[in-house]
């Protein structure tokens, strides 16, 4: 019995340690431990051994018994350990490839939810324009120099017998009349982002730009509504700890006429390279001539308004931390620019 | 257009206390902007923005007179200091020299022959004002000109007056083709129609009120000069200086219309100066030809009309004290301001809106309150286009899509055959507008060729199609249509075409598809999209390339999508799915194919799987909305898609 006991001690450990899985071993813990299991067997025949021996031989199958529970225990780690499939949680990530919104896109928007905010109604007016539209209607004088051939472009086509020749609309102020005469009778309060082209190519300027037109005309309104208007725009767009200033300016449609100052985020208005004495241009505005109002059919005596037209690409660019100094860059279509924003 | 000058030099013709620093600030809130300022030994130097219509404010004096202006209304007390000029002249005016006017060429004619210059060379003191406002120094008798000009703020000129005396001056327009030698020795072809001074044989002497000729100019031999004004007709003088490129300041300045009643200022000033500086004493009588006085026009105002611009309750005494520092002279009739502009006023104050313009500036608008619009709104017109044309570069953005501006203004051949040229473009390459973005697109493609592997780039952008010809002689702005058009590079053809029609179903938008073969795009490798019968675009690869192109009108789009999605119940019994291989003959199209099958009774949904050879894999959904279908049920069906597909399309289920 002795032997038999020590011959299935070292055939138990051969079989344990060679085993791969763990159900392997659960069958060998059942082939030998088990209810009918081959060591469970040979305890119940203790009663064949001689007197003398028995206590030899119950110690010796107590010791088996630990042993294999002792061995099949470890194997059973060591398997859990080696079967565990190798994972880097840390890996980098395979993306999906998305795009890009233009950076023009994405100011236009956001330009666009400032002002449809409080109530002004976006709109759109031709690029291709009639001069009545873009400076007749407008007030300028024939002899405007916006009006010659040094700045604005003019298309090759026949003129309109009333509204005059075909050009390129250089601003985005075309809208005002037009929008006028679609309205009718005030209020108007009007938003227009549009393409415009000036005869002119440098790192300010772009023959081909963007500009955001707002016009609001209604009984009594006066500079302090343009004012409100102007700081509401300041604030949502660069945030609370920049300042506007109305500046006294000069435009044929609106009279009195300001241009628009921010202070200057890099000296914080102290005055540096870039700015002018702790201020940067924003745009034009003014209160509307009465001309013009005449021209869209709204009696300059009842109604008064105001208006502004600045270029989007300037705005943006005087985001802080943009980073963007010449205006060629915005119009790149290399996608390393692109996807960027 | 700008112009500096010193603080010294200022308080010459101002009389405050005012520091450099706050004159600069005061200034640029009310009146002309200071944009720089710059030390310059003990003194500054501003840089100062002056706008078109104040011209009258492009001198030293006109600077002078604003901040007279404005500094009392922050509590500084300041005054203006008008010179105090003499006439001196010791001698009657030149026997033999005459000038034949025009009086619509030049509105004001003042000259003085000074005989004995005695001194050439500038002093310092006046060396460094004109220096620092941006002027080199030549000689004593040109610095005084532009001395005068800069002080004063009417161009000024000097000939030596033995190489003009016998010619006499005659004022005409200059014939086409008619050459000039600058100054400077440069030669010029005039445009015609130009202001010139020529000699009674005809030569021209003078370009006035833009740059003096060569063959009247001064040299240190000078004993004689004609210390010269010409007040000329802007338009004229613009359209030349423009046209020959000469920008000098005397151009600048006249093109905006000086003030004829300050050329008195401006010669007697000189005068001072050429016997202060050149030692002259001997000056001839002033030749002074004034044809047309200017008409001064009174401008009548309400003070309740002046309130309500402002937002802000003014009494009538406040509004006099604004505006009388500036010359305009004011005079209450109850209610009611008459305001009479100075001479160099008249041009522009013309209207009640000038007078409010001249009360809120330099009562300061940052004094003015800040408040949004109360009232009515305005009502938003329907069918507007910004939500769906954001709506589609968001989708397409999703889609991995890159937008991009690219220029409305191309060169000829990327503009399409019929389209529109400009009159005076900038140069070739943006000489035409476009008519397609195609050409466009692809040339921004070619540009990131070899720094990615595959990209897909895409625009919103109008082009403008010339009406017919008819049409154009009517009077019709061009066609103005906004297209979406997108570029794949390095794209297959089944992802591209997956690109787009997931943007159509974003956009609830049902296309059929059409083999597209107009010689634009690569054999049978295009397709054309319509809606209900209407084409509404293409896609395909364009020609002798491997780029996929597609192209849409924004506005047929958007009028078939679907702002609102509707929602389809979801079936209570589920689907029975099941791939089904076919071996179908050469040059069977897929979508015609899967559009057969899907019409199966009890067929819910068919899509194309793997493709091997011949042999296509269909994924397809059995589904009836009343019931589970049982295996029976579904080998009816899938026999009857084997049915049709054998006898519409000759195809077999692979073994």
């Amino acid at each position: 019995m002795k032997d038999e006991i020590t011959n299935l001690r070292a055939q138990v450990v051969a079989q344990i340690e060679a085993s791969s899985d763990l159900a392997e071993i659960e069958n060998i813990r059942a082939n030998y431990l088990g209810k009918n299991g081959k060591l469970t067997k040979l305890v119940k025949r203790i009663n064949e051994v001689p007197k003398e021996e028995k206590k030899e031989v119950g110690l010796l199958i107590n010791e088996t018994k630990n042993t294999i529970l002792a061995i099949l225990s470890q194997q059973k780690n060591d398997l859990k350990e080696t079967s565990r499939i190798w994972f880097d949680p840390t890996i980098p990530g395979k993306k999906p490839q998305t795009g890009s919104l233009h950076l023009m896109t994405q100011a236009i928007e956001e330009v666009a939810n400032i002002f449809t905010k409080i109530g002004f109604v976006r709109m759109r007016y031709p690029e291709v324009e009639w001069d009545y539209f873009a400076f007749e209607a407008l007030n300028f004088d024939h002899d405007h120099p916006a009006r010659d051939e040094w700045e604005t472009f003019f298309v090759d086509a026949s003129a309109h017998p009333k509204l005059g020749k075909m050009l390129l609309t250089p601003h985005t102020s075309n809208g005002q009349v037009r929008e006028m005469l679609r309205v009718k009778t005030p209020p108007v309060r009007m938003i227009n982002i549009a393409k415009c082209y000036r005869r002119q190519s440098d790192a300010s300027h772009y023959p081909m730009f963007h500009q955001f037109e707002g016009l609001v005309v209604d009984e009594g309104i006066s500079i302090a509504h343009l004012k409100g208007t102007v700081d509401y725009f300041m604030t949502a767009f660069y945030g609370e700890d920049r300042q506007a200033r109305l500046r006294p300016y000069n435009f044929p449609f609106t009279e009195p006429s300001f241009e628009i100052d921010i202070s200057c985020d890099i000296c914080s208005g102290r005055g540096c390279k870039v700015c002018k004495e702790g201020w940067l241009e924003l745009g034009g505005a003014g209160m509307v001539h009465p001309n013009v109002l005449r021209h869209g059919g709204i009696d300059p005596v009842k109604y008064s308004g105001f208006a502004f037209g600045w270029g989007v690409e300037r705005v943006m660019m005087m985001k802080p931390g943009l980073g963007i100094n010449d205006l060629r860059t915005i119009y790149s279509t290399d996608l390393r620019y692109l996807k960027q924003f | 257009m700008n112009i500096k000058i010193t603080y010294s030099w200022l308080l010459e013709h101002l009389k405050t206390k005012a520091g450099p620093q706050k004159i600069a600030e005061v200034l640029s809130l009310c009146g002309p902007s200071v944009e720089r300022m710059e030390r310059r030994g003990k003194d500054w130097v501003y840089d100062i923005e002056v706008t078109t219509n104040r011209v009258d404010a492009m001198s030293v004096f006109g600077i002078a007179r604003e901040a007279a202006a404005i500094l009392p209304m922050f509590g500084i007390k300041a005054k203006a200091k008008p010179l105090k000029l003499k006439r001196q002249e010791t001698v009657k005016s030149y026997p033999d020299f005459t000038i034949k006017n025009d009086p619509k060429l030049i509105h004001r004619i003042m000259g003085v022959v000074i005989e004995d210059i005695q001194n050439w060379k500038s002093p310092d003191w006046m060396k460094q004002r004109l220096l620092a406002s941006g002027i080199r120094s030549l000689n004593s008798v040109v610095d005084i000109t532009n001395y005068v000009m800069t002080e004063i703020g009417h161009p000024t000129h000097v000939f030596d007056f033995d190489k003009i005396r016998t010619g006499g001056f005659v004022i005409r327009e200059a014939k086409k083709g008619e050459k000039i030698i600058s100054l400077e020795g440069k030669e010029y072809s005039l445009p015609g129609g130009d202001i010139v001074i020529a000699r009674a044989d005809g030569e021209i002497i003078d370009l006035p009120g833009i740059i003096g000729t060569k063959n009247s100019v001064v040299s240190e031999n000078t004993k004689r000069v004609l210390f010269f004004l010409d007040n000329n007709d802007p338009v004229r003088i613009r359209r030349t200086s423009m046209s020959l490129g000469i920008r000098t300041v005397a151009a600048t300045l006249n093109e905006k219309g000086v003030d004829p009643y300050l050329g008195e200022t401006a010669i007697l000033r000189g005068i001072e100066l050429f016997s202060e500086v050149c030692g002259a004493n001997k000056i001839r009588k002033i030749i002074d030809i004034f044809p047309k006085k200017s008409v001064m026009t009174k401008v009548k105002v309400e003070k309740e009309f002046i309130e309500l611009r402002l937002g802000v309750g003014l009494s009538k005494k406040e509004i006099s004290k604004i505006l009388n520092p500036l010359e305009l002279a004011t005079k209450w009739r109850g209610n009611v301001l008459e305001v009479t502009p100075p001479s160099f006023r008249i041009n522009d104050i013309r209207i009640p809106e000038d007078v409010v313009e001249e009360v809120a500036r330099i009562y300061g608008y940052h004094n003015l309150p800040s408040k949004l619009m109360a009232g009515e709104l305005p009502q938003k017109p329907l069918g507007m286009p910004f939500e769906f044309e954001h709506g589609v570069k968001q989708i397409l953005k999703e889609l991995g899509g890159n937008e991009v501006y690219t220029e409305s203004l191309v060169r000829q051949n990327m503009a399409g055959k019929r389209a529109l040229a400009l009159a005076n473009p900038l140069g070739e390459d943006t000489g035409y507008i476009r008519t397609s973005l195609k050409p466009s697109l692809i040339k921004a493609v070619k540009g990131n060729v070899g720094a990615f592997e595959k990209y897909h780039l895409f625009e919103m952008a109008n082009v403008h199609l010339p009406r017919p010809a008819g049409l154009a002689r009517t009077g019709s702005l061009p066609e103005e249509k906004q297209l979406l058009a997108g570029i794949f590079y390095g794209y297959d053809w089944r992802v591209a075409k997956g690109v787009v029609e997931t943007l159509f179903e974003e956009l609830g938008i049902k296309v059929d598809v059409r083999v597209l073969n107009d010689g634009k795009y690569e054999v049978n490798k295009a397709i054309t999209l319509s809606v209900e019968e209407k084409k509404i675009g293409q896609l395909g690869v364009i020609l002798g390339t491997e780029l996929i192109y597609y192209e849409f009108e924004a506005d047929v789009l958007r009028a078939h999508y679907s702002v609102v999605k509707r929602y389809k119940p979801i079936s209570k019994y589920p689907a029975q799915i099941e791939d089904i291989t076919f071996v179908l003959p050469q040059k069977t199209l897929i979508n015609e194919f899967i559009d057969s099958v899907k019409t199966v009774k009890f067929v819910e949904k068919v899509e194309l799987g793997t493709i091997y050879k011949n042999a296509y894999t269909f994924r397809v959904w059995y589904q009836n909305p009343k019931k589970t279908l049982d295996n029976n049920e579904v080998r009816g069906i899938r026999e009857r898609i084997l049915l049709r597909v054998k006898n519409k399309f000759g195809g077999v289920i692979k073994d």
